[in-house]
């Protein structure tokens, strides 16, 4: 597989003004500006292959947007180099332009107040799609989005998710090699979540199109990509699979277990005490010891009397957490 | 494969389309604003006639300007405005068109289907108004055609005028005091509040050095044969300079104002 995205050594810094507080600095300020440096991107370097999904996730303020900026065009870093689908996106934009598709999740590319199918069409002429091409690829979307109905209606007449997935089409109507999605899932309800998230893995199988996807939604992440780049304070702090966090954190186990009675003083070896509740006590396992269900049965029926009990594993969301507290995020 | 910048015009303009109480209500104000200013210059024009300037022609003057008015009131495209201080203008980034020209197109759209959907009833019903207070036809043909052919290449430098705001927007993260600012100089300068021909000669000669009395003042006056053929046509050339000037400045401002953009936040 060949590589489509490579990012080389790219810093990007802002220059801010500084505030100063206190009774009277609003006239100090409004006469003598300071400016501070903020590193918003630190050296970062990365590749990504053609036909991937990767997912670009870091805490709030950590670069994603900034990242996803640069790599469509927007911004222009303070310095290194990267080259998109053969192009320098910031130097030579009108071309390379036409090769992605952007969806910011909280913004809209959509006129507000023209029918949605009005915006295609001048999306269309826009990207210069002929007009044999343009009805397949709405066919294409219209199926995978169910978008029949909401066509012929305003943009702002739609609800969010209804706007995401007219968004999402809008983006794709010139079908894009590349496609950057920013918080796709943003505020949208199970139903459409999950609609979405259908449709960018089919998306990217039918048309092979690269996705980019920041996102706070721990679930995107591990029901779409097949690669994470973790980012914190501008700089990256890992880059693999998912998976292979997951396994790092595999053994941690959470068990709750219900007695039949109250217990005083609950203690069981090789066990962390979470919680304990009259007759509920929750147990982690130590660092790194593998779990057994077994054995762990046969130590706590042998002190308590047990009724009931569940062994939970640490969710997506609480890995990530647990990561972003590792790096000091 | 059709052109990009009609495409964009098109729909600017169905978008205009889609709000009936603007209209009817930009109606009725322009009707009043008209009264009241005739009104105003009647009183102060006892004299019948100032730098020959008549009252019937003044009447006409300002219904031209009623009727024209999104034509040749310049101001801040508002969906621009909007997408730059919101921070949706990065889409605008990720399509392979010209920003200058979209935004160009955009405007005009916005100005045409403003102006053709209040034109016609202003000037209907000021025609039917008795003299000194209505429309008065042109003088003659040629000078309704050169009338025309001003009033197009005024709207177009209305624009052009009006896209200097897209750039102090850029800098100054609002669009409400930069429009304020340029709607304040070019209506002053370009005869909207004062009609130019009311004002002292010496005024009026610095006046005609600058571009904004050329968007309105040019074809009304063309219209009510208060400027004749052949000083229409020089004007006419004069203000085509100013509209291919305004353009290319323009364009460089919003060039390097994207160049220093950062859109900010989520």
């Amino acid at each position: 597989m060949s590589k489509i995205i490579e990012f080389t050594n790219i810093c990007k810094q802002f220059k801010i003004p500084e505030k100063k507080n206190g009774k009277w600095s609003f006239l100090s300020n409004f006469f003598k500006r300071k400016y501070k440096i903020i590193q918003a991107l630190d050296n970062i370097n990365f590749s990504i292959n053609e036909g991937d999904i990767v997912g670009y996730i870091g805490p709030n303020g950590a670069g994603k947007s900034t990242t996803i900026k640069i790599m469509s065009g927007i911004l222009t870093p303070t310095s290194g180099e990267c080259i998109i689908n053969g192009y320098i996106p910031w130097k030579s934009r009108k071309e390379y332009v036409k090769n992605i598709g952007v969806v910011f999740g909280q913004r809209s590319q959509l006129w507000w107040d023209v029918p949605v199918i009005d915006s295609f069409e001048l999306l269309k002429d826009i990207y210069k799609i002929s007009d044999e091409e343009y009805k397949e690829t709405l066919n294409i979307l219209n199926k995978a989005l169910n978008l029949e109905e909401l066509l012929s209606r305003p943009l702002r007449q739609l609800s969010l998710g209804q706007k995401m997935k007219c968004e999402l089409a809008g983006s794709l109507l010139h079908k894009p090699k590349i496609l950057f999605l920013d918080e796709p899932t943003i505020g949208l309800d199970a139903v459409t979540k999950l609609a979405v998230r259908d449709f960018v893995k089919y998306i990217n199988k039918v048309w092979n199109t690269t996705i980019i996807l920041t996102t706070h939604d721990m679930n995107d992440i591990e029901a779409l990509t097949n690669k994470i780049i973790l980012i914190g304070k501008g700089k990256i702090l890992y880059n693999g699979s998912f998976d292979n966090i997951k396994h790092q954190y595999a053994n941690e186990k959470i068990i709750q277990v219900e007695f039949t009675k109250p217990y005083e003083n609950v203690y069981l070896d090789g066990y962390e005490l979470i919680s304990h509740e009259k007759n509920v006590a929750t147990f982690k396992t130590l660092n790194n010891t593998e779990f057994h269900t077994k054995s762990f049965l046969n130590e706590i029926s042998q002190k308590y009397d047990i009724v009931d009990f569940s062994i939970n594993s640490l969710s997506v969301d609480e890995i990530l957490a647990r990561l972003y507290k590792e790096y000091k995020l | 494969m059709k052109n990009i910048n009609i495409s964009i015009f098109k729909m600017q303009f169905k978008k205009e389309l889609q709000y009936r109480a603007k209209a009817i209500s930009g109606i009725t104000t322009q009707f009043f604003w008209g009264i009241m200013y005739i009104c105003l210059y009647t009183a102060f024009m006892s004299s019948e006639l100032i730098n020959g300037f008549t009252i019937t022609q003044m009447a006409a003057y300002i219904w031209l300007g009623q009727a024209f008015f999104s034509l040749r009131y310049p101001g801040m495209h508002s969906n621009a405005g909007y997408e730059i201080e919101q921070g949706n203008v990065c889409y605008k980034f990720t399509r392979p068109i010209n920003l200058y020209n979209q935004w160009y197109y955009e405007y005009l759209g916005e100005k045409l289907a403003s102006a053709l959907l209040r034109f016609l009833p202003i000037i209907i019903i000021s025609i039917l108004l008795p003299t000194n207070y209505g429309l008065s036809m042109p003088v003659n043909f040629s000078s309704f055609i050169l009338f025309i052919v001003s009033l197009i290449i005024g709207c177009l430098l209305c624009v052009s005028i009006s896209m200097f705001s897209i750039y102090f927007t850029f800098v100054t993260l609002s669009q409400k005091g930069t429009a304020t600012i340029i709607v304040a100089i070019s209506n002053l300068l370009g005869g909207s509040i004062i009609p130019i021909p009311l004002m002292p000669n010496s005024v009026q000669n610095v006046l005609n050095f600058l571009p904004f009395r050329y968007i309105s003042d040019l074809p009304f006056r063309i219209y009510i044969g208060n400027i004749g053929i052949t000083d229409g046509l020089i004007q006419i050339g004069i203000s085509l300079f100013w509209l291919v000037t305004t353009i290319l400045i323009g364009k460089i401002l919003i060039k390097k104002a994207l160049k220093k953009t950062v859109i900010q936040g989520g």
